[in-house]
């Protein structure tokens, strides 16, 4: 079948029913037409995905698998995959990055709480898109374990590293810093065309999108911390009836 | 000496960055950052080059003395031949 996956026409050709269902909402009302990818996973990527993985079912595994497939063939088509939490407020999204265990669940469910007119656009594995000079992020089928998200896309306006600390503060990241972490949230292809084509995309991602390192706590001060500097502008908390 | 096959260098924010494709890929994971003179001998030695030519070709490119030079280009080349980056 042929999916819509930030806004490429992919074919998956998956064995087991297990992605059918997951992608469903992405499914193309075009059957028709070409597909600019074909994603498809050998037995041997089968067998190491379960033996990092055990416990999980084939389906479950097979569409691990076939994310990863996903991946590594669209830097040459300008996307690539980071591993962050994004969040859409008023039409601009902001990537939230760190190792797991970081907070970026946590930090995220506060910006739900607190701030208006926010939407978790994928809470996990994004697909960033660089179009005319600017980088788009989209929501894709794979959202993380808590399954947050939703089929669309925003300009992503800022980057934003956390680190757990007592005291809330938040600072510009340079540009050197920026590269080196952004790598670890980066899955690299193999093939010699995707690396090169990701390698470029990181170039013009850490020139071009605004980079914050946010140290903090789990309480609205972070919040308002981390809103005030990606957004420019004053926070003001939500009404307190959605609490 | 000469690096070998399966490495690719590009400028990264303003760093340059090695990493591995193809097959190396699934044997060596991560990656090196190098500065200005590092991604310099780095492409120096994708062809075959001896140390004394690397000396050569760093003060031809950069206004450095060939003492200075000279350090740069072994320790490079020590670093290099530590990590298997050797064919």
């Amino acid at each position: 079948m042929i999916y819509e996956i930030a806004g490429l026409r992919v074919e998956i050709a998956n064995k087991h029913a297990y992605t059918t269902k997951f992608c469903g909402a992405y499914l193309s009302e075009n059957q028709d037409l070409p597909a600019h990818l074909t994603a498809s996973v050998t037995d041997a990527e089968l067998q190491e995905e379960r033996e990092a993985s055990p416990g999980f079912s084939d389906g479950y595994i097979e569409n691990i698998c076939l994310y990863r497939s996903i991946c590594r063939q669209i830097p040459t088509m300008r996307r690539f995959l980071l591993h962050a939490s994004i969040l859409e407020c008023n039409g601009k999204a902001y990537a939230f990055l760190g190792r797991s265990g970081t907070g970026k669940s946590t930090h995220t469910k506060l910006w739900l709480r607190y701030v208006e007119n926010t939407r978790v656009l994928n809470g996990d594995k994004p697909i960033l898109e660089y179009c005319d000079g600017k980088f788009y992020a989209h929501g894709t089928p794979w959202q993380g374990k808590e399954n947050w998200g939703y089929r669309g896309k925003a300009e992503l306006c800022g980057l934003c590293f956390l680190e757990q600390a007592k005291v809330n503060e938040i600072s510009k990241m340079s540009i050197g810093e920026t590269s080196s972490r952004v790598f670890t949230q980066v899955l690299l292809p193999q093939d010699e065309e995707n690396v090169l084509a990701t390698l470029d995309l990181l170039d013009k991602l850490v020139e071009s999108v605004p980079a914050y390192l946010l140290k903090c706590d789990i309480s609205e001060d972070a919040v308002k911390c981390s809103f005030e500097r990606l957004t420019g502008e004053a926070y003001a908390p939500k009404m307190k009836s959605e609490d | 000496m000469k690096i070998k096959k399966g490495f690719v260098i590009r400028k990264v924010g303003d760093a340059h960055v090695v990493v591995p494709v193809g097959e190396l890929s699934k044997t060596f994971h991560g990656m090196i950052n190098l500065n200005e003179t590092g991604a310099f001998l780095w492409k120096f030695f994708t062809a075959e080059h001896s140390v004394n030519e690397a000396v050569a070709a760093l003060c031809a490119e950069y206004e450095v003395d060939e003492e200075r030079a000279r350090i740069d280009a072994e320790k490079f080349a020590e670093v290099l031949t530590k990590n298997s980056f050797i064919e």
